[in-house]
């Protein structure tokens, strides 16, 4: 079904399809769960060996004391950014092409804060001592250090966390409300609580725009904020390659990328599991495709930009970094990461292929490779060949650090579908604001027509008397 | 003792036969003073409500501004707070005590943080929640259909239920409280 007919869809139509996707999900659902949860059951095996035996089982020595966690922490913290960042400035543009998809993606916003959050645990090593980040009076009498960019990304990730959390509980209320009139048994007593009595009174719909907008507003800064912060992680310290004063907008743009070729993913894979064909519909596939592929361009120009400057700038050490990248030990991850993000984005521009939903799928997962070794190749290469030749080693992860990384999959895809399975993933509320907007729309239209019509009949009349 | 409370309760079948229904009722009120209180009820957002209604004073952007206010001077302070604290037990060695480029963006983050928990409060404050369901709620009411609940006077009921009829009512529920 087309978005355009969209507008006959029934209210009561909609309540009912959302609704069903909590209860009965294709069987598909089960076993990507279940996978998930192995992959979890695996990771979890492997941090409890390295919590024993120490960080040496994940190869990180020097001056390897950076690798795939961090590079994990960095794409899944991109990765939130597309979710809540779009939704923010889709609303505030009045883009009403969002309200089907937005819910999703601001969930996959808060379940990619909650996957990156996990590596920086994981990465200290000693992770009963991660408290001590946090500022509170102590009895050792020092005080994070907030000179050091790891406190400020302390701090905007828990702001976009909180922030994130809250701006989709707040869209969430209304159709909370829905589920509870619906639900019987521990669902309505979830519902109940967590709608707080919301009845749909007018006073409450006026609050609540405002609250959400006023959010939304906030969001849109916060989230280039946030990536900045953990670009400036890299930026902030002295080595080649990192060094960089483009970084911030880079990671941003690169985030942006990412997340919005999550969002293709998972539209796909809820359209399909959820039965969400009346509501994902190839238009809107083809509008996100096509923001994507805008995104991939910018991404494409600052990676561009990057390498250039650091060509004309002739420092030694920067273009020996660059080179090495390209030639050296690590240049299949480099080329693999232009293949994947510079090269096959271009299939995005074909209408025929934006429009084929399994052909999205695949490419989305391409797309979501390339900007994964775009972040192992800005945290691995720069490390193998720094300032000091007595440092350079050439270190790939080990099993420990790829079964982490397979795991922070599975538990973001586990959370996201338990998510799915307990919450509505389409908003009741926005999309019957659609059909009322486009009905209407339709039916000015229709009466414009009519009077057009009747005119040119008066006109002609008139020719003829 | 509290007085008794008299409500009717109606659903419509779209926002436009709550709106005449509205209208009507207005225009009585004009007349009679028959109407004491009105709520419109619906599935989605209807900002023309605010033309039939009157407007909603909610003014949930103060909140958020001196939220964020709040916010920017509380991150300050920690950070000052822990350069202060930082430099009885550490050699600084010519830095500033408190630097001023990090307090810029711990100061931003608390801005932020402050200022989207001070929003919310302003919402549960304005929108009166939480809150206990009405015992007379409909269903019907967060799937397709429109509710106009109206307080008046006992006196007054069967001119506001006929106001409602005439505006084409697909239920009326009467309620005493």
């Amino acid at each position: 079904m087309s978005t355009y007919s969209m507008k006959d869809i029934e209210w009561a139509k909609i309540n009912k399809d959302v609704l069903a996707s909590l209860e009965s999900p294709r069987a598909l659902f089960w076993v990507v769960l279940a996978v998930c949860a192995l992959l979890v059951a695996c990771g979890v095996a492997a941090e409890v060996y390295q919590y024993n035996e120490g960080l040496g089982v994940a190869l990180m020595d020097r001056p390897h004391f950076w690798q795939l966690y961090i590079s994990n922490f960095v794409f899944w913290i991109g990765m939130s950014h597309s979710g809540t960042l779009l939704s923010a400035i889709l609303l505030l543009t009045k883009a009403d092409w969002r309200k089907p998809i937005y819910r999703f993606a601001e969930a996959m916003t808060l379940f990619s804060i909650l996957t990156a959050a996990i590596f920086p645990v994981i990465h200290l090593g000693r992770v009963w001592n991660m408290y001590w980040v946090l500022p509170y009076p102590n009895e050792r009498g020092i005080w994070p250090n907030f000179r050091s960019p790891l406190l400020w990304d302390a701090a905007a990730i828990t702001t976009y966390a909180t922030s994130s959390a809250l701006f989709l509980y707040v869209g969430m209320i209304p159709d909370l409300a829905i589920c509870r009139d619906n639900a019987k048994g521990w669902r309505k007593k979830l519902y109940t609580a967590l709608s707080m009595g919301w009845m749909g009174r007018a006073s409450e719909w006026m609050a609540f725009r405002k609250t959400y907008i006023l959010i939304a507003c906030f969001l849109v800064p916060l989230a280039v904020s946030v990536h900045s912060i953990v670009a400036s992680d890299f930026a902030m310290s002295i080595m080649p390659d990192w060094h960089i004063t483009s970084f911030p907008p880079y990671f941003v743009a690169g985030a942006l990328y990412s997340g919005c070729a999550a969002i293709i993913t998972l539209f796909v894979m809820l359209r399909y599991i959820f039965k969400f064909e009346a509501y994902m519909t190839t238009e809107i596939m083809d509008k996100t495709a096509k923001l994507t592929f805008a995104i991939a361009m910018v991404w494409n120009f600052l990676n561009l930009g990057e390498y250039a400057s650091i060509w004309y700038s002739n420092d030694m050490y920067e273009k020996e970094v660059l080179l090495s990248k390209f030639f050296g030990a690590y240049a299949p991850v480099v080329w693999g990461m232009l293949i994947c993000a510079t090269v096959a984005p271009f299939a995005m521009a074909f209408e025929k292929f934006r429009h084929n939903m399994w052909a999205m799928f695949w490419l989305s997962l391409v797309l979501q490779l390339g900007m994964w070794l775009e972040r192992f190749q800005i945290v691995s290469p720069p490390l193998a060949s720094n300032h000091e030749p007595w440092t350079w080693a050439v270190v790939w992860p080990g099993t420990v650090q790829l079964t982490l990384t397979a795991a922070s999959f599975g538990w973001f895809t586990m959370l996201f579908l338990i998510f799915c399975k307990i919450f509505p993933s389409v908003s009741m509320y926005e999309v019957k604001e659609m059909v009322f907007h486009r009905r209407h729309a339709s039916s000015r239209t229709e009466m414009e027509d009519i009077g057009k019509i009747k005119d040119e009949v008066v006109r002609s009349e008139e020719g003829l008397a | 003792m509290r007085r008794k409370r008299h409500l009717l309760f109606a659903t419509f079948e779209d926002f436009d036969k709550a709106r005449d229904a509205v209208t009507e009722l207005k225009m009585l009120d004009l007349k009679e003073m028959v109407v004491e209180e009105i709520e419109l009820y619906s599935p989605i957002e209807h900002p023309e409500v605010e033309e039939i209604l009157g407007d909603f004073h909610q003014p949930i952007q103060r909140f958020t501004f001196f939220g964020a206010l709040t916010g920017a001077l509380c991150a300050f302070l920690l950070v000052a707070a822990a350069g202060q604290a930082m430099f009885t037990v550490q050699p600084q060695g010519g830095k500033p005590v408190i630097p001023l480029p990090p307090a810029i963006v711990i100061t931003y983050e608390g801005t932020i943080l402050f200022g989207v928990l001070c929003t919310l409060a302003g919402f549960f404050i304005y929108a009166g929640l939480p809150r206990r369901m009405k015992k007379h709620y409909s269903q019907k009411v967060s799937e397709d259909h429109i509710g106009i609940e109206v307080q008046m006077k006992p006196e007054h009921i069967e001119k506001v239920r006929t106001a409602f009829k005439n505006s084409g009512a697909l239920e009326i529920r009467e309620v005493t409280q």
